[in-house]
């Protein structure tokens, strides 16, 4: 008796609190099909039907194949580019000799540190150093990105490379293997799991990200998905309607994402606190 | 047999090979750890990292000594703007509404994603669907996170004070957000529904740590569950529980998107936060030698937290 009880009581916190949460994106939606003037003046009534304006009026206020174009070109470049390099690194820190065990370890150390260093004190001088490059618009926010995933990657994928056993290597080498073919050919396919909990920690982080873009990005075209969103309320204050459709149509691929990759998003996530 | 060598292949043989690799450290790795690869393979990562990471933290510093609105060059002014930090009011503004987000963040994550955990543990039906749905929050752009709390706490279209109307508690109604007083409290609970999820998820990894025979022992020792919660998971789940801590220290200093979508440090700057602050100082006003002091001064802030935290801790458990 008391048992089924408890399970009861279980139940109905589970929900309780299942529904406080999913509770804020169902109002979401629900808004997106009421008129301004009806979220205005009616802020509880549901909508009366099925309105579409909202984001019809979302389509011509925001070039939607561009901002997804954009955020797509610095999300598959930044990450191209991380892969290759922090894979190299990792690759000589995890598994090659070092004559002297405290220079690896301060390489490591100093490549860890970053997790600490916000990104909010880097900004402004990123900036200076992007003018200084001349790189502008969407280039501007590559490196940026590519800096700040080192110290996650590293610390995963050095941690995952050294679990791999010596043997490997060993063999590899035995059967002719120079270190390209070792790195590429041998140990590159048993990283996989990993490399896939990297790349989709960093797809969120730069779909997501906002500080640097706002910064970084003058143009309209420009524009990656987080900074549409911004940008819709800073020209139509009062369209709420609009601002409404707008943040729907980006959260949904991202919603459907999360519930075709979901163990993996929700591993990825906190792989680096769970082993840090 | 004593004396025998082992035969190739077989269990003795590797395990003495194995030995040998603790001793010789790794041999086959030495002929392919040249100098010239290392330093070709660690080159692009190092450079990257310095330029983008350490350079700028030094830049950010040395402007933080200076004064420089972006034309010309920058004037060193020593501890000018430090000073200057300590007198002005915005700045503590910012530095109280940090603060109590901070509190009110690090208590109710702390101790309600615990509890949760502790609830989503369970054998229960559809959990695992229960889980990802409190998750979500986590995924979508913070951007959005704010954009959808103005619909639920805005004073005149948010769905709050619509109820608190329409239920007849009018007198409860106040200004979650825009106001005077409520934004840092507000802006915590947004804080708080993103994050829930993220650090339940990672509570339930550590729970799932703990030894089943452990708990099964307790339970057969007549302990209840509260005592099984004070003596047997809280103690095992130290590194957890610090891990958590620490997350919510340094993310409670990192949120920046949330105060613009809903408050945009308004009004009067009354809502600004450290971060809100500094970014304002730098790209609003152009005063980018102070913006930089203040950036400065909240990230040392937040190591010297996590440094005290880990102190403390560290202290405790003897």
């Amino acid at each position: 008796m008391v048992n089924k009880r408890k399970k009861a009581v279980q139940y109905i916190l589970m929900a309780l609190i299942t529904i406080l949460v999913v509770f804020p994106f169902v109002w979401m939606l629900v808004l997106s099909f009421k008129s301004n003037s009806e979220i205005l003046s009616s802020p509880l009534s549901l909508p009366k039907t099925f309105n579409f304006d909202n984001y019809r009026h979302a389509m011509e206020t925001l070039n939607f194949p561009r901002l997804y174009g954009n955020t797509i070109f610095v999300c598959v470049i930044s990450l191209a580019a991380e892969l290759v390099i922090t894979f190299f690194s990792s690759f000589v820190l995890a598994r090659m000799e070092f004559k002297n065990e405290k220079f690896r370890k301060l390489l490591y150390g100093f490549l860890i540190m970053g997790l600490s260093i916000s990104p909010f004190i880097l900004l402004f001088p990123v900036y200076k150093i992007n003018v200084f490059f001349g790189l502008r618009g969407k280039l501007a926010l590559i490196f940026p990105y590519i800096a700040t995933s080192i110290s996650f990657n590293t610390l995963l994928l050095v941690g995952y490379l050294k679990s791999l056993p010596t043997e490997i290597d060993e063999a590899a080498v035995i059967d002719g293997c120079n270190i390209w073919d070792l790195m590429i050919r041998v140990i590159l396919p048993m990283t996989k799991p990993v490399i896939a909990t990297v790349v989709i920690f960093n797809v969120l982080y730069i779909w997501n990200e906002f500080p640097f873009a706002s910064v970084m990005l003058r143009e309209a075209s420009d524009y990656t998905l987080s900074m549409g969103a911004s940008f819709f309320k800073g020209t139509y204050t009062v369209d709420y309607g609009g601002i409404v459709a707008s943040s729907v149509m980006i959260i949904i691929p991202e919603l459907i994402f999360y519930g075709i990759f979901q163990k993996n998003i929700v591993e990825g996530m906190t792989a680096g606190a769970v082993k840090g | 047999m004593p004396g025998e060598s082992p035969v190739p292949g077989s269990i003795i043989f590797k395990k003495k090979l194995r030995k040998r690799h603790k001793k010789d450290g790794l041999i086959f790795m030495h002929w392919l750890s040249k100098k010239k690869y290392k330093i070709g393979l660690m080159v692009p990562t190092l450079l990257v990292y310095s330029i983008f990471i350490i350079l700028p933290v030094i830049i950010a510093v040395r402007y933080s000594f200076t004064k420089y609105s972006g034309i010309g060059q920058a004037k060193f002014t020593g501890l000018k703007n430090y000073a200057r930090l300590f007198q002005d009011k915005i700045f503590w503004i910012s530095f109280k509404n940090t603060m109590v987000m901070f509190v009110l963040a690090f208590v109710l994550l702390l101790t309600l994603s615990f509890a949760i955990a502790l609830l989503l543990n369970n054998r229960l039906k559809a959990v695992d669907f229960s889980k990802a749905l409190i998750f979500s929050p986590a995924i979508i752009a913070p951007i959005i996170v704010g954009i959808i709390w103005v619909y639920i706490l805005d004073p005149n279209i948010g769905i709050i004070n619509n109820v608190l109307d329409a239920i007849g508690a009018g007198g409860l109604k106040a200004k979650w957000i825009g106001g005077d007083k409520l934004s840092p409290y507000s802006i915590a609970i947004i804080y708080f529904w993103q994050q829930l999820g993220y650090l339940v998820t990672i509570f339930i990894a550590g729970l799932k740590m703990i030894p089943g025979d452990v708990l099964e022992a307790v339970k057969i020792d007549g302990a209840s569950t509260v005592q099984e919660i004070r003596y047997v998971i809280i103690p095992m789940m130290r590194t957890t529980i610090s891990t958590v801590a620490v997350l919510i220290i340094t993310g409670v200093f990192k949120i920046f998107e949330i105060v613009q979508q809903t408050t945009g440090g308004g009004p009067n700057h009354l809502s600004e936060t450290l971060v809100t602050y500094s970014y304002s100082m730098t790209f609003s006003s152009s005063d980018y030698g102070y913006g930089m002091s203040l950036a400065t001064v909240t990230f040392l802030l937040s190591l010297l937290i996590t440094a005290v935290y880990s102190t403390v801790t560290k202290e405790r458990e003897g």
